[in-house]
């Protein structure tokens, strides 16, 4: 029984381990930031996030061979909605209403393909294309973005990118507030331009099996 | 007043109305004054979705806690749950009030309830700081009525605590300091629109006892603590406090003496609080605001008054108005603006107005845009503020590591909070109140020392 224990528990550590040699897991940071941009016939307006939560399991040597990262790279990012916030209340609700908040209270990203971008690996830094899907109000839209991949300091990276999307696509009506004197429009496009901090996690993912506690 | 979306009504005057509106203002304002109005919340915002309800228990049900729970069954987002007084006559009024409430004894019941996040305090001053100390170890966002406490001693425990409690917010009773209405006249005041401010001068005139009747001795001394000495700050402590702390923000400084002077005139029922109080405070160069309360005579009632080198400003209830003086810069807006006359004087009626259209012409804006109390709004703010305090803390803790206390509190001092009197603002004006009170007592004039405003 007990040598069969052993021998259950080397081989599954031992599956993972080849997988985990080589991938390394960061997790989210404070510091992070998302922004959307968006415009209106009154005046262009922004919301912000500072909570971004997920995690990135990506190859080590990501920087220096990113045709291998763009194969093994993991993704999966939430943001909550109500973390997305302008400076007046009014904006807020209105917001959160159009994004369906109450069933929807998340937004999610999910990494589908990464594509290197020819030179684009740079020192510490590479770039991509990256392909994913974007759920926002309970829709699910693939969508492709460039998106730079950093490595800064010790055990942390920083991944940052632009797109932009409509609102409509996600099934999000612009609003239209009744605001003062006459109507609000707000424009289909928004800007989405984020800034992800993330560290190492650490413990999650075994640098090999002499590492493991096994009982 | 409702602004809707159509805007013809307001385009919608003849050249005639707009010349004998604007010759009639232009007249007015060479007399007087101008009306100054805060911005009236657009439609979408006074019937403003409601994110999460807060669950609340409010703790003492005398007259002021009674005026809590009604005030916050008028709030959307509010959901009380518990109120709680030892007494039981006012336990059952303010149960009354809130019928679906549990009603309890022992405030620490209200404390252990794991469903309630938010706790208004309204007893007694002296009995502020156990309970406060208590709600804040116990992970609840509190709102603590002004003044904190009635000694020095006191209220510092309590900012020490509230200082401490970083994941929840501390509201002080400081309605004033959640009132749009100060807060549209508050960057006028300080921008310098008054010209050189000269003085300030604030009353409180409300005919009635202060004393509330009961057949048992022990619960009278109970009920009438606001009487007792060791007990009460007196009329500055417990009502000048409010007015003083709007003159301190308005004049953006902290007070640096108070001269007081207090009699019992009317009520000499062995009281050892005078029912009549005057007070000068005095501010940086030589600013000195005169303030004078009384419960003998209700003669004008409540208001505040900033008097400047270009104009006075006047400040009651919801609303306030601009005494130009006749060598005074022209503004602009002010011919346009709602007059309104006092005893002799022509005011300005300055509640800016969402549409500035509406503010002129000739059709008059009867109401001001905010007409709630100053307590609606506090508590609008405390809930919506905690509310933002509990998900935001969520949010960071689902997200990243929540002991990382440092990026924690970055984070949380940069949600975004309605106007509230904080901790800080609370002790300050509590030390004001005390002293201001310990003035009018001794007949003399106290100098404020810095370290009275510092929690080491």
């Amino acid at each position: 029984m007990r040598f069969q224990k052993w021998a259950i528990a080397t081989a599954l550590f031992a599956a993972v381990a080849v997988f985990a040699a080589d991938t390394v897991r960061f997790e989210s940071r404070p510091g992070s930031k998302v922004k959307v941009d968006g415009t209106s016939t009154v005046h262009d307006w922004t919301v912000e996030s500072q909570i971004v939560k997920g995690t990135m399991e990506v190859p080590a040597d990501f920087t220096s061979n990113p045709a291998a990262a763009a194969k093994n790279t993991k993704v999966e990012v939430t943001i909550p909605v109500r973390s997305l916030k302008s400076g007046k209340t009014a904006m807020n609700n209105i917001m959160w209403e159009a994004m369906k908040m109450k069933d929807h209270p998340n937004i999610e990203y999910k990494l589908l393909e990464l594509t290197p971008k020819s030179g684009g690996a740079q020192g510490s830094s590479a770039q991509f294309d990256a392909k994913g899907t974007l759920t926002v109000a309970g829709v699910t839209r693939t969508n492709t973005m460039p998106v730079t991949i950093e490595q800064v300091g010790d055990g942390k990276a920083k991944a940052t990118g632009t797109t932009t999307v409509k609102m409509t696509d996600f099934g999000i009506k612009p609003p239209a507030p009744t605001v003062g004197l006459g109507f609000i429009k707000t424009g289909d496009d928004v800007k989405i331009a984020f800034e992800w901090r993330a560290e190492k996690a650490a413990g999650v993912v075994p640098a090999g099996p002499t590492d493991l506690k096994v009982q | 007043m409702k602004n809707q979306a159509t805007p013809q009504p307001e385009q919608d005057f003849n050249r005639r109305d707009f010349l004998r509106g604007s010759s009639l203002a232009t007249i007015m304002a060479m007399l007087g004054g101008v009306e100054l109005r805060a911005q009236a919340p657009d439609a979408k915002e006074e019937e403003k979705e409601v994110g999460a309800t807060v669950k609340c228990g409010v703790i003492g049900l005398g007259a002021r806690g009674r005026e809590i729970v009604s005030t916050l069954g008028r709030l959307k987002q509010a959901e009380i749950s518990a109120v709680c007084d030892k007494y039981p006559a006012f336990m059952k009024r303010g149960a009354n009030l809130a019928p679906k409430a549990k009603a309890l004894e022992d405030y620490r019941k209200i404390l252990d309830d794991k469903e309630i996040t938010s706790v208004l305090i309204a007893t007694p001053t002296h009995q502020h700081k156990d309970i406060v100390k208590e709600a804040l170890q116990a992970g609840k966002h509190v709102y603590c009525e002004a003044p904190l406490a009635h000694t020095m001693e006191d209220a510092r425990a309590i900012a020490q605590a509230a200082r401490a409690a970083t994941k929840q917010i501390f509201q002080a009773g400081l309605q004033m300091r959640s009132d749009p209405q100060r807060h549209f006249l508050l960057p006028f005041i300080r921008s310098g629109a008054l010209g050189n401010i000269a003085m300030a001068r604030a009353q409180w005139h409300k005919k009635q006892s202060w004393r509330t009747p009961s057949p048992n001795p022990e619960r009278e001394r109970e009920l009438n603590w606001r009487l007792r000495g060791e007990t009460s700050t007196g009329i500055m402590g417990e009502i000048g406090i409010h007015q003083l702390d709007m003159a301190s923000l308005f004049l953006n400084a902290r007070p640096i003496s108070v001269t007081g002077f207090g009699s019992v005139i009317h009520w000499n029922d062995g009281r050892e609080v005078p029912d009549t109080v005057q007070t000068i405070i005095e501010y940086p160069g030589g600013v000195r605001l005169i303030f004078h309360a009384t419960l003998a005579n209700s003669f004008d009632s409540d208001y505040e008054i900033y008097y400047g080198s270009d104009a006075a400003v006047m400040l009651r209830e919801n609303k306030a108005w601009m005494f130009k003086e006749v060598d005074s810069p022209l503004l602009g807006w002010e011919v346009y603006a709602r007059k309104d006359t006092f005893y002799k004087e022509t005011g300005i009626a300055l509640v800016a107005n969402a549409t500035k259209l509406l503010a002129q012409g000739d059709k008059p804006v009867e109401e001001a845009p905010f007409t709630n109390t100053p307590l609606y709004y506090a508590l609008e703010a405390f809930l919506t503020n905690s509310n933002e305090m509990t998900t935001g803390v969520q949010d960071f803790k689902d997200s990243f590591n929540i002991n990382d206390t440092k990026a924690l509190e970055k984070y949380l001092s940069e949600l975004q909070m309605q106007p509230y009197a904080t901790w800080q603002d609370g002790y300050g004006a509590t030390v004001v109140g005390i002293k201001a009170n310990e003035a009018v007592i001794k007949g003399q004039k106290i100098t404020f020392q810095n370290d009275w405003f510092e929690l080491g």
